[in-house]
């Protein structure tokens, strides 16, 4: 309440702005609008007691309008593929419509509702499939697939459905994308309706489940790239924390068949069977065809031919197990995939509004079998079911970071999931907080047992965001023994990781406020001694050239021109060479200018780029080696400038990905020079004979190959654009030449229309990038032969650490070893991760780097080819 | 994609309330917007903690990125004073943040994200008699993060971090005075490269097509349109 006299009006702040301000413009709501939200809205109450008023509402609105059927049947459609959990309900609605009384219309005379709309659905269905909507697609395959078992349709034509699903595994070359998700149609309708299709001998359930064994078994090769614990040496294990989706899917299918599929009824719910059996004529489902994969027309290839297109590249799946399968259900039981795989399609769907995403799955167990989850706290008992009774926020927590922790990366941004589960512990604090707690302790302890390094990036940049939005309240008192842990151990690196992204999130004296003594002492190596901060080299007046630097200084200061810094800087240069002749005066100069720009500009991120941009011309002639002229290309004046950056943000490596990445942004350095430089100058302390690859270098790496790729894509995207304008232009010209449009297609550009300077331009700018592109992939991938494969200085670590013994052993590894391990991480991440663009140009990548490249059967140069081979597709 | 429940990323009823622009164009701007307007910050909070949030959002891989940040300043004390700009260099990213940031907590305040028209010069400063932002001048809760209850009481509160408060004693005024945070690849050198700059519009160019329009009767604050 306030009454403070002019303020007074003015709503209290709502902490919830989303909810209160993000109102959308009232839009005028018309009768068709109304009908398909009453569709979607069904069974929010009570789905069972809700269901014949519901059927007997959708009846008279068609006999109120008979074209209600399509507005019925589109609710319909959006409601079935937008709330998986809803499915079996809407099954049953239609089962009771075809019980309907056949209402005469004038084309549709005796034909049931339930019909008339599982007819326009249809055509729906058909639509999803053209566009190859797959997830729609697949959720309409659900719903089939329940009227199957409510013997609605005909049990022959539901497997027809199936098996055009499953032929697909059989296309030859079929990409795993396509493959997994066809596959889920198949596998997924038939759990539900296996037992109705069991029943009609003339299909063979077995032949579907056949196809995608055969299917799951020739993935393995590349199965060991992106499952989330890294095994270098040859492992034919499973891996226990993880399932793959097609393999839970087989596993369920044949849990299910074993025993005739008597489990589907206790896996999903079937309503339908309460209603009394439909005898009439059953649907015949058409036959389909699951039309081939779009290939785009505008190809547009590099200059030495390789396809530039590039499409990310779909993997096997691996979902991070975290509890015990008395705690969560178990993905490879039909009732466990049931359960995951509804869950998951919630989290995808509701990726647009992640509080109704939370709130929704909170309600889940209200759409599933009573006695699936324990109740909540304060609800009515219920008898549980034995081996279920599943802990539902446990449930959902391992299925959201089963979705984080995907590799090479998840469906949506990582915030999207930590955001929802920030949502998810707003909404039921008590009890979503234990269960991300555990989680949290889990994904700690697989850190010993090989977590993939990209994999414990994600889980530090989870646990620093959820603390940042939960008081930074962690028990960091348990993991004070892991102290004592080598230096370069994964956990004490996800100690150190986590408390530095807190730090970045919110300020030094906050968070050490938050850990205990042990970790406070800064000889812990957990946290550093004084607060992120610069470092200008030459501000302690001892140093030998602090004077010049100063002068520097008080130029950039005065805001000097730019030429007139570059002339003191050459004078300056002029007498050192006279007074320190042996030092390397050019480096010199560059370091003084380049930290001195830093310098002034290191109150903010706007003072860096406002002190940058100021003096452009300036970084741009020492980038090109020279001070006072435009020179030509220099690559040691390049890695000068980055050297100076990460020298002066030494305390504060942080800043130094961000001033790398600008200095790409202005065009000073080019991603080529970043990754040089992070794997020589960067990746070299005094210390380590080899170069190696830490999570920080990684950050650095995958800046410059993400500008470089992202460049290409807005350059190709630029083509594509001003070619489409230029099409048209010539296709209006020719209309107005009166030329008729059906000849135009053979005749059209036999001379085409001289090319526009934009598009010439245009296609310059892209072929220069495509070559950069090539150009930063392959330093990288001749980096990381130095670091673990190289012929002529070869890691010794690199070779051991790849062995299982040594694995076995890790319990006595070094700083050394952890760190040439974490490197062949980054090295597996960097090949799953760009595979696209590494298969594209793989000829030309391995031709110059294996050139380099040690002997085969040396360990490491073995594993190093293997991980390259599945990465480009060949035998490994 | 989206019948049964709305999506974040919708505009909200935040306006920049001096645009004198009508309201079709905005929404056509807004559609294609890459700024951010970001509220509710504490005083404190600096650009880096901003960047390191905001760059969850980010898809360099997609040509994007964080362009810059502009953070708003008191016009009398050239403090700031509780909001930003964060601008992208493609649209989907600042709708990631609509959908995925707001309403999440950056150095302990929820801060929200509303699509922004996009920074013209002066924007940076709060709008305020006081010189802050209009909102806090009508604040009567306690807000440590914030220097205390309201406008008068923020003076004492104000010392604890001078050096925050230091930070932005040399913001200017006028064009130019804000960077630009670097534009999109061009070729070296050449004739292309004219023809590509004549094509980014720069802030500038925003500022004298609006400037030339008929004020609409704005209501005088930044702020009024977002209660």
């Amino acid at each position: 309440m306030s009454y403070h006299g002019g303020g007074g009006y003015r709503r209290r702040q709502n902490r919830d702005f989303d909810y209160h301000d993000r109102r959308q413009e009232v839009v005028s709501e018309t009768p068709e609008d109304r009908l398909r939200t009453f569709i979607i809205r069904f069974g929010e109450v009570d789905p069972v007691q809700e269901l014949q008023h519901f059927a007997e509402q959708l009846n008279n609105h068609v006999i109120e309008n008979p074209a209600n059927v399509s507005i019925i049947s589109e609710g319909l459609r959006y409601a079935v593929t937008e709330q998986p959990y809803k499915v079996p309900y809407y099954a049953t609605v239609l089962r009771l419509l075809y019980d309907t009384p056949a209402i005469k219309t004038e084309d549709a005379e005796g034909v049931s509702l339930g019909k008339q709309i599982l007819d326009d659905f249809w055509k729906g269905f058909q639509s999803y499939l053209d566009k190859l909507a797959w997830r729609e697609t697949r959720l309409c395959v659900q719903l089939f697939a329940h009227l199957t078992v409510a013997k609605v349709i005909t049990a022959q034509t539901m497997y027809d459905l199936l098996h055009s699903f499953s032929a697909v595994l059989d296309e030859f070359g079929v990409p795993h994308g396509r493959a997994k998700k066809a596959a889920l149609c198949a596998a997924e309708g038939l759990m539900v309706c296996g037992a109705t299709i069991k029943e009609d001998t003339s299909a063979n359930v077995f032949e579907l489940i056949s196809a995608l064994q055969a299917y799951v078994d020739s993935t393995s090769d590349s199965k060991t790239l992106i499952q989330p614990i890294i095994r270098l040496y040859a492992n034919t294990e499973p891996v226990e924390i993880a399932n793959e989706i097609l393999d839970s899917a087989l596993s369920a299918l044949q849990i299910l068949n074993a025993s005739d599929f008597s489990q589907s009824s206790e896996s999903f719910v079937q309503p339908y069977k309460d209603v009394t059996l439909f005898a009439g004529t059953t649907f015949d489902l058409p036959s389909i065809l699951v039309p081939p994969e779009v290939v785009e027309l505008d190809t547009l290839s590099t200059e030495s031919g390789e396809d530039a297109l590039v499409k990310k590249e779909e993997w096997p799946e691996f979902y991070v197990r975290l509890f015990d399968s008395d705690v969560t259900p178990d993905p490879t039981t039909p009732a466990g995939y049931a359960v995951r795989s509804a869950l998951l399609d919630t989290i995808d769907i509701f990726e647009i509004n992640r509080k109704e995403c939370a709130r929704l799955l909170l309600e889940y167990p209200k759409w599933t079998l009573l006695g699936t989850f324990r109740p909540r706290p304060g609800a009515p008992p219920h008898e549980p079911i034995t081996g279920k009774d599943w802990q539902l926020e446990s449930t959902i927590i391992e299925t959201i970071l089963g979705a984080l922790l995907l590799l090479p990366e998840p469906t949506h941004k990582s915030v999207y999931y930590v955001a929802l589960i920030t949502e998810l512990c707003k909404l039921s604090p008590s009890t979503v907080g234990p269960a991300v707690g555990k989680s949290i302790r889990r994904l700690y302890g697989f850190l010993a047992d090989g977590l993939d390094v990209e994999l414990a990036c994600r889980f530090g940049d989870w646990f620093a965001i959820h603390m940042s939005n939960f008081n930074f309240q962690w028990v960091w008192k348990e993991w004070v023994p892991d102290i004592s842990l080598s230096l370069q151990h994964p956990k004490r690196i996800l100690m150190r990781r986590a408390i530095d992204y807190e730090i970045r999130l919110s300020y030094y004296d906050r968070i050490v406020k938050t850990l205990p003594e042990p970790m406070q002492a800064p000889d812990n190596g957990l946290i550093p001694s004084e607060a992120p901060g610069p470092d200008f080299e030459y501000d302690d007046p001892a140093n030998h050239y602090h004077d010049a630097a100063q002068s520097v200084l008080d130029l950039i200061r005065g805001r000097s021109k730019a030429e007139d810094v570059m002339t003191h800087l050459e004078s300056l240069k002029n007498s050192l060479e006279t007074t320190d002749s042996d030092a390397n005066t050019d480096s010199i100069i560059r370091s003084i200018a380049v930290q001195s720009l830093l310098h002034i500009g290191s109150r903010s991120f706007s003072h860096f780029l406002n002190a940058i941009e100021r003096y452009l011309p300036l970084l741009r002639n020492v980038a090109s080696g020279s001070l006072t002229t435009t020179g030509s290309s220099n690559l040691e004046a390049r890695i000068d400038i980055l050297t100076a950056v990460a020298t002066f943000w030494k305390r504060s490596p942080h800043m130094i990905v961000i001033v790398f990445d600008k200095l790409m942004q202005y065009q000073i350095v080019d991603p080529t020079d970043i990754v040089s430089w992070a794997f020589t100058s960067g990746g070299k302390n005094s210390t380590a004979a080899h170069p190696s690859i830490s999570a920080l270098l990684w950050d650095v790496v995958r800046g410059a190959l993400d500008k470089a790729n992202g460049r290409v894509l807005v350059a190709r995207r630029k083509v594509a654009t001003l070619r489409k304008e230029e099409d048209e232009k010539a296709a209006l010209t020719l209309a107005s030449n009166g030329t008729s449009m059906e000849v135009d297609a053979e005749a059209k550009p036999e001379v085409p229309a001289e090319e526009s300077p934009a598009l010439t331009t245009a296609l310059k700018a892209f072929s220069i990038l495509t070559r950069e592109q090539k150009a930063v992939l392959s330093r990288t991938l001749d980096g990381f032969v130095d670091c673990l494969a190289s012929a002529t200085s070869p890691n010794p670590n690199a070779k051991t650490v790849v062995t299982e013994n040594s694995w076995h052993n890790r319990a006595n590894w070094s700083e050394a070893e952890w760190v040439t391990w974490e490197t062949w991480g980054w090295y597996r991440h960097f090949c799953r991760m760009y595979s696209p663009y590494l298969r594209s140009y793989s000829t030309t990548l391995g031709t110059v780097s294996f050139a380099k490249i040690g002997n085969v059967g040396d360990p490491a140069v073995d594993a190093f080819k293997k991980i390259w081979n599945i990465t480009t597709g060949q035998e490994p | 994609m989206a019948h049964v429940v709305p999506s974040l990323d919708q505009p909200s009823n935040y306006k920049d309330s001096q645009a004198r622009i009508d309201r079709q164009k905005q929404n056509e701007l807004l559609s294609k917007s890459t700024t951010l307007y970001i509220g509710n910050l504490s005083f404190f909070t600096t650009e880096e903690q901003i960047y390191e949030l905001f760059s969850k959002c980010a898809t360099p891989d997609e040509g994007g990125g964080i362009k810059r940040i502009i953070m708003g300043l008191d016009r009398n004390t050239r403090t700031p004073c509780g909001f930003c700009f964060v601008e992208y260099y493609t649209h989907a990213e600042a709708l990631a943040c609509l959908r995925y940031v707001s309403g999440t907590k950056l150095d302990e305040r929820i801060i929200r994200c509303d699509l922004d028209l996009g920074y013209r010069e002066g924007r940076q400063f709060g709008r305020g008699k006081s010189g802050g932002q209009v909102r806090d001048e009508h604040r009567s809760d306690y807000d440590p993060g914030r220097g205390g209850w309201g406008a008068q009481a923020q003076r004492a509160e104000i010392e604890r971090r001078r050096e925050v408060e230091e930070r932005y004693m040399d913001a200017e005024t006028g064009p130019g005075a804000v960077a630009g945070g670097g534009e999109d690849w061009k070729a070296a050198e050449g004739a292309e490269n004219k023809l590509k700059r004549g094509r980014s519009p720069e802030d500038e160019d925003g500022d004298d097509r609006s400037g030339t329009r008929a004020r609409l009767d704005d209501v005088a604050d930044h702020d009024a349109g977002r209660m």
